[in-house]
């Protein structure tokens, strides 16, 4: 129920229903302020005191409980009822016609009343304003008449008094309260845009792990609510973020660890070789030796190979890629692989151009790239003893491209394994949505790393 | 002579590498883990590390000698060979060297960390010049004088020196020595490799010491 309480379901409908009897309230409440004004001013006033026929009743028993027509006990009787109805107007009219005492009255009465004027008055009177009452005195005609006169106005009921008193005030406070209706509903719609655009505001906020983050629940009401689900899945996700960084942790060890045990006894027999290889050996002694390096080395790329494979097919490899300036990345990993190829005697020819753009790349990918090309080259194109490394730029694409003069991708000399390290650079080439090329021959073999505009 | 603090668990390895390193004249203090360390530090010149050893890794008695002993030079010899490996290993040690490797490049290796750190004053001779690495005095035999460099001159030798046989690019040696980043096209770098050849080269337009790789940079080696 307090749940029910808190909702927006709830607060729109207080709002409807409030609007609903706000302006009979509204007006109730306006008019019994001004009654309250209006009491204040007359004083008490009972109901039978503003009944026109009580009043009529009363005036004629008043007049005929008057035992003389002396001058004093009229003007007694009159000014009792000025006390009662202070806007009332009296008059004495007595047997010979003669006006004999006046009160309050407005506009001139004749000092001598005619029959026909008299008859006159009383048709003029009846039914109209001022309510007019005419009594004989003692209830006989020979004393003549009393008449009082009451304005009509205060026979009105007292709400019609109200609104014509107070017109101004009553329509001043409807319009404050419907306005104070208005702002309070366009307060609370703004409330809620608000903290809907707050929440949208909020989702597209994103954490360092590129995650949403947490919103700050203030109200428990349906976009609270809403706060709330979305903060359970943003935990969802980061729990499951988590699971499968630690999956990705616990594969990166896995093989890391497979390769150093693998790497261990192979640095043993590298050990022993090397020992092997001081001592005075036959010239067969000698060959045998240097198979064996040549085997360690290349178990030694392979169990790197292989590594990198698992890793890549499973697409745990990292990647970062950055704003790469590639000619000058090519140029430093070319000063490390020149006295490689210095040593085995090939001819290096190096011609780079800057490029005008540089390329989104991780440098780690790259490196190996340039490493299992540049390798392949060193150990399968030794014939050749010629290695090119050049940029070419045209306006599709700028590309960098490598040429040796072996015997080609066919002609594989005996040492074998370049597969799986191409196989590499093509995963790892379009991982980084860039594109290569193999052109191979008897000649020789071209790759070119292609970055199309 | 220097003093090598190996710390090695694999002892066919271990025993095999003290051997070698003993035989190119280092003196090898051969340590199965990394308990006890402490008490070589002083007398050690500079570190080799596995990473994989019994109680403390190799990545922790690294830092743990960094921290003792800033100016000593430490090498990580490791069979990780993953990345993320080399760039922790990297990250305090001065290089990082993966199993299996062949001794002269670990003694090349050592060559340069101790000449980096100054451990030793070698005098490297390179054709007609006689070069004391230390305080880069450098002295050319056959006028029998010492060569004076200017202050960038100086710093570009020196950095030449530091990096001994290895290729250096343009943007490599202009950053190193600079400071600043290299810009295409710039030819400060150029100008002064000039300078420096017509002071160290017999024949400035035929280098022999600074040698240009076609292409590349620039290289001094013995």
């Amino acid at each position: 129920m307090k749940r029910f309480f808190q909702s927006l379901q709830a607060k729109y409908m207080v709002l409807i229903l409030v609007a609903l009897f706000l302006f009979q309230a509204a007006y109730l409440l306006v008019a019994m302020l001004a009654m309250g004004f209006e009491e204040d001013i007359s004083g008490e006033k009972s109901k039978n005191d503003s009944d026109p026929n009580q009043i009529e009743e009363k005036w004629h028993a008043d007049a005929e409980e008057l035992e003389s027509a002396s001058k004093e006990t009229i003007r007694n009787h009159f000014s009792e009822w000025k006390k009662k109805y202070p806007n009332a107007s009296m008059f004495w009219v007595d047997g010979k016609g003669t006006l004999m005492e006046q009160l309050d009255v407005k506009g001139n009465l004749p000092a001598n009343w005619t029959p026909a004027f008299t008859a006159k008055f009383i048709k003029e009177r009846y039914g109209g304003d001022p309510f007019t009452v005419i009594s004989f005195i003692g209830g006989d005609e020979k004393n003549g008449f009393i008449v009082l006169e009451i304005p009509r106005d205060l026979f009105l009921p007292p709400m019609v008094q109200v609104t014509e008193k107070y017109g101004i005030l009553l329509g001043a406070g409807l319009f404050l309260i419907i306005s104070l209706f208005i702002i309070v509903s366009f307060l609370f719609f703004r409330g809620i845009r608000k903290r809907l655009l707050h929440l949208q505001e909020a989702m597209e906020r994103r954490d360092i792990d590129n995650l949403p983050i947490k919103i700050d629940v203030q109200k428990i009401d349906e976009i609270g609510q809403l706060e709330q689900k979305f903060n359970e899945m943003i935990l969802e996700l980061k729990e499951s973020k988590q699971r499968e960084q630690e999956e990705e942790q616990l594969r990166r060890e896995l093989i890391a660890n497979l390769s150093h045990d693998l790497r261990t006894p192979l640095t043993k027999i590298n050990a022993q070789t090397y020992s092997i290889a001081k001592e005075n050996l036959s010239p067969e002694g000698k060959q045998a030796i240097k198979a064996l390096e040549t085997s360690i080395v290349n178990i030694d790329r392979l169990i790197e190979n292989l590594m990198s494979y698992t890793l890549l097919m499973a697409s745990k490899h990292r990647q970062e890629l950055i704003e790469l300036d590639v000619v000058r990345f090519v140029r430093e990993s070319m000063a490390s692989w020149y006295p490689a190829f210095e040593k085995e005697g090939f001819e290096v020819i190096i011609e780079l151009e800057p490029f005008e753009e540089k390329w989104q790349a991780d440098p780690m990918w790259m490196g190996r790239i340039f490493d299992n090309i540049l390798q392949n080259v060193l150990r399968h194109a030794k014939d050749g003893l010629y290695l090119e490394v050049a940029t070419e730029s045209t306006d599709e694409y700028d590309a960098i491209v490598f040429i040796d003069h072996g015997k080609g991708l066919k002609n594989r000399s005996v040492e074998k394994g370049a597969g799986i390290g191409l196989s590499i650079v093509d995963m790892m080439v379009r991982g980084m949505k860039l594109e290569w090329g193999i052109e191979s021959g008897e000649e020789g073999t071209m790759i070119k790393i292609l970055r199309i505009h | 002579m220097a003093r090598i603090l190996y710390i090695e668990d694999e002892s066919d390895i271990g025993s095999w590498l003290k051997n070698d390193l003993t035989e190119r004249g280092y003196e090898v203090i051969w340590l199965e883990s990394g308990e006890g360390m402490e008490n070589y530090l002083s007398d050690a010149d500079i570190a080799i590390l596995d990473v994989m050893l019994p109680g403390l890794d190799g990545f922790s008695l690294g830092k743990r000698i960094k921290k003792a002993k800033n100016d000593m030079p430490v090498l990580m010899l490791s069979a990780r060979t993953a990345v993320e490996d080399k760039l922790e290993g990297l990250s305090f040690a001065d290089d990082y060297l993966t199993k299996p490797f062949q001794p002269d490049e670990l003694a090349a290796r050592i060559e340069v960390l101790l000449r980096r750190f100054q451990k030793k004053d070698q005098v490297l001779e390179f054709h007609h010049l006689q070069v004391h690495t230390k305080d880069l005095r450098i002295i050319d035999r056959e006028a029998d004088g010492e060569i004076q460099l200017t202050g960038k001159q100086y710093q570009l030798f020196q950095y030449f020196i530091r990096h001994l046989n290895q290729i250096l690019t343009k943007e490599q040696l202009y950053e190193g020595v600079w400071g600043e980043q290299y810009i295409e096209g710039d030819k400060t770098l150029m100008v002064h490799i000039r300078y420096l050849r017509e002071k160290l080269e017999k024949n400035p337009s035929r280098p022999e010491i600074i040698e240009t790789i076609r292409g590349i940079g620039y290289r001094v080696k013995i």
